[in-house]
């Protein structure tokens, strides 16, 4: 008798190709989160070119990463040192709305007080319209202005009196998880170039990649981090590209980095993005430099335009300085995971750098794979179908909330702007959105309930607001939860003067984490 | 303000410090800094913390003497100081400088009258032998205090501690920015971590300070005494 044993083949062996920002945030969250597994065998490879550059995908984060460091045991002093990090408490948008010299409006960090209690948008559009929404409902704003940090040095490490994310050197950070990865996490890196993926004949399973330097590399899952060339996903597997490029028109950037006139000037905690005449300005506080960048469209401005116009904004630290250019595409795949390969980073996709997604989502993508480790090889379509739907959804809802930023301009000073409003280039989710909240104003139970959606409502709130759209109030609309928030406004007024008199100034407190550290408790 | 300077025969052979224990001088504080050779001392009368320090946040042990800011529970004016009275309040207006004493002439207790710190042959008064044979066990006292709150950080057995109390004049304090061992941090440490911890003496002082938290209850009554005290004074 001849036993049949039907052959599983388990998920042992993780080949991360690529080793960037993507690649080694992905190796260090899988990493961690299998750590136990690596005695029985489980093991995460990273393969990285000693030859192709890295690309530094803008120097702006998301909170999560707060959590993200320090799952994977990172110490948050040791960051801020060797990161050249600062603390980010959420963007000031200038000049978007009407171009005015003082049009601007926050995109904070915080939710507004009470968020899950009460919707404080119709009280704030009936009884506040003296103050900006973000600072009738929330503390950030005012503590931005104020150049405040979002804790205090005795605050312990990754924990906030005010939401936080970072600002930090992009060519620092890619190092640094190198070090702790390979240090502490166990994972194997491997400086190589590779050659050619070999696939399975039957299934079109990548079985291996053969590599210039170190032969062979088989492996049971494989993740492409090459960035724009998307070596496995795109070029092996042969997956196309979606152009977005019909909603978001920006497909140039040029980068500066301006030093501070003096090295105590002060440091904004917050992105400051500055819309121009074809795209907009980032800015961004490092504790030697700020990081600029003009994002344009070239249909709209040339490249000799656009750089003057960014040395202009540079002013005078900027004078002499050469600005780098980056061609970008606007887009994602098609399928981010196919077979027995999963996108990570500009591999899966590139969106302009407005709302500081492109780490975030390498996290959520990172964490989504490390946590739906498929256990084998059978079950790893049912994880893929998921990961895509989910992905799709969050790079789908991600391109509607920039575009949010450029509908609601009432800017018509330059082609640019007024091409943006054209009703062909807005999604029609979004378009039936914005008709909703004419008439009611974002909040739970709606469009966003998604568990790691990655703008909340409250992010659309801020916006909205901020650009001065307007939803339709009805007489009778606030009655039933008018007591509620007014306590949390007033608790909100309270909070702030607390925040603002507790605070320290954000330099201040950097250069005290350089020199004492903060505290891991 | 403060006006710190070498301690010598020369400049100061008149000067007087006073030594005795009073609000005035400066002993009317709720929280003082304390190093690990005063634990034992400390652990029958105070409950024994970390606290930060709001200008670098670096930890350091306390002992509790009270729960409002400027409250002594130990201090009486007309009793004195009662029980053990920690170092760095004895050491008054003393500092060091490298290896000298060093005195701060701005200091409250330099008002003229008490205890004289020279001889008329310009030799050290008794009392300022106190003080030299005080700075012999505060200095090493401070390098191994460093050495225990790094180590029980290092090993994240610290956790925050939330003292909240209610006297029954009707009032409540809720103190914050205290911390204590975390005692189910330290029972899940590895076994060769707990000898290292015994080997160096930590294990002692980490339980020193356990047992010192059941001083808190005894903080609050000696409090809630006292405002009773104050109340039936009045009727």
């Amino acid at each position: 008798m001849v036993l049949n044993i039907p052959m599983v083949q388990p998920v042992q062996n993780v080949v991360i190709v690529g080793g960037g920002t993507a690649g080694w945030l992905t190796a260090g969250i899988i990493a961690a989160r299998h750590r136990a597994r690596m005695k029985a065998g489980f093991t995460v490879t990273l393969v990285e070119s000693p030859n192709v550059p890295i690309i530094g995908v803008g120097e702006g984060t998301w909170p999560t990463l707060r959590t993200t460091l320090e799952k994977m045991g990172v110490s948050e002093t040791e960051f801020f040192r060797q990161c050249d990090a600062a603390f980010k408490q959420g963007a000031r948008f200038a000049r978007w709305t009407t171009g005015a010299p003082d049009d601007g409006y926050y995109h904070p960090l915080m939710l507004p007080q009470g968020f899950a209690q009460v919707n404080l948008v119709s009280h704030w559009l009936k009884e506040d319209r003296g103050r900006s929404f973000c600072d009738a409902v929330c503390q950030q704003g005012q503590l931005c202005d104020a150049g405040l940090a979002p804790k205090m040095i005795t605050t312990p490490e990754y924990q906030a009196l005010a939401n936080y994310a970072y600002h930090l050197d992009a060519a620092k950070f890619a190092p640094f998880l190198q070090k702790h990865s390979t240090e502490t996490l166990g994972v194997r890196h491997v400086l190589a170039d590779v050659q050619e993926v070999i696939r399975d004949g039957n299934s079109g399973d990548i079985k291996s990649i053969r590599t210039q330097q170190a032969g062979e590399i088989p492996g049971d899952l494989f993740v492409d981090c090459t960035g724009f060339s998307a070596l496995l996903l795109g070029k092996a597997l042969g997956v196309g590209f979606k152009d977005c490029s019909d909603v978001l028109f920006c497909d140039r950037a040029l980068a500066l980095q301006v030093p501070y006139e003096t090295p105590d000037a002060p440091m904004a905690s917050h992105t400051i993005s500055t819309a121009q005449s074809a795209g907009w300005i980032w800015d961004i506080g490092l504790p030697a430099r700020r990081g600029t960048g003009y994002v344009y469209s070239s249909r709209h401005i040339s490249d000799d335009e656009a750089a003057e116009e960014l040395l202009r904004y540079g002013g005078k630290m900027a004078k002499g300085l050469t600005p780098r250019q980056i061609k970008i595409r606007s887009g994602y795949r098609e399928t981010f995971w196919k077979n027995n390969c999963v996108a990570v980073g500009l591999a899966a996709g590139f969106l302009e750098p407005l709302e500081s997604s492109a780490i975030v989502l390498v996290e959520l993508s990172a964490k989504l794979i490390a946590e739906q480790m498929p256990v084998n090889r059978e079950v790893m379509d049912i994880v893929a179908g998921r990961f895509n739907e989910v992905t799709h959804y969050r790079w789908g809802r991600i391109i509607d909330f920039l575009k949010l930023h450029y509908v609601l301009t009432q800017r018509t000073d330059t082609q640019f702007w007024i091409d943006n409003v054209d009703p062909d280039t807005i999604p029609d989710r979004l378009k039936n959105l914005l008709k909703l909240w004419k008439y009611q104003p974002p909040w739970f139970l709606d469009e966003f309930d998604r568990l790691e959606e990655v703008f909340p409502a409250a992010s659309y709130q801020y916006v909205l607001y901020g650009m001065g759209f307007r939803t339709e109030v009805g007489p009778m609309d606030n009655e039933s939860t008018g007591l509620v928030a007014q306590r949390y406004m007033a608790e909100n007024e309270m909070l702030t003067r607390q925040l603002r008199a507790q605070l320290p100034r954000n330099r201040d407190l950097l250069n005290k984490i350089y020199e004492y550290g903060l505290q891991p408790v | 303000m403060t006006n710190v300077v070498a301690l010598n025969s020369r400049d100061h052979r008149h000067l007087r410090v006073q030594a005795s224990a009073s609000a005035r001088y400066g002993d009317s504080q709720n929280f003082v800094a304390v190093i690990v050779n005063e634990f034992p001392f400390l652990v029958v009368q105070y409950p024994i913390l970390f606290s930060k320090d709001s200008e670098t946040g670096a930890f350091y042990c306390g002992a509790m003497l009270g729960f409002d800011k400027g409250e002594n529970l130990f201090l009486d004016e007309r009793k004195g100081f009662e029980g053990y009275r920690p170092l760095n309040l004895q050491r008054g207006p003393f500092y060091t400088a490298g290896g000298d004493v060093a005195i701060d002439l701005d200091h409250p207790r330099i008002d003229g009258g008490g205890q004289e710190l020279f001889t008329e042959n310009g030799e050290p008064s008794a009392y300022l032998n106190r003080v030299i044979a005080l700075f012999r066990e505060l200095r090493p006292g401070l390098d191994a205090t460093r050495g225990f709150i790094e180590t029980v950080v290092r090993l994240r057995i610290v956790e925050p501690i939330d003292i909240s109390a209610t006297f029954d004049d009707g009032t409540k304090r809720k103190l914050e920015g205290l911390y204590t061992i975390d005692h189910e941090a330290l029972q899940r440490l590895p076994d060769d971590a707990v000898v290292d911890l015994f080997r160096r003496g930590y294990l002692q002082l980490i339980y020193l300070m356990i047992a010192s938290l059941k001083q808190i209850p005894a903080l609050a009554q000696r409090k809630n005494a006292r405002l009773l005290e104050a109340t039936g004074a009045l009727t």
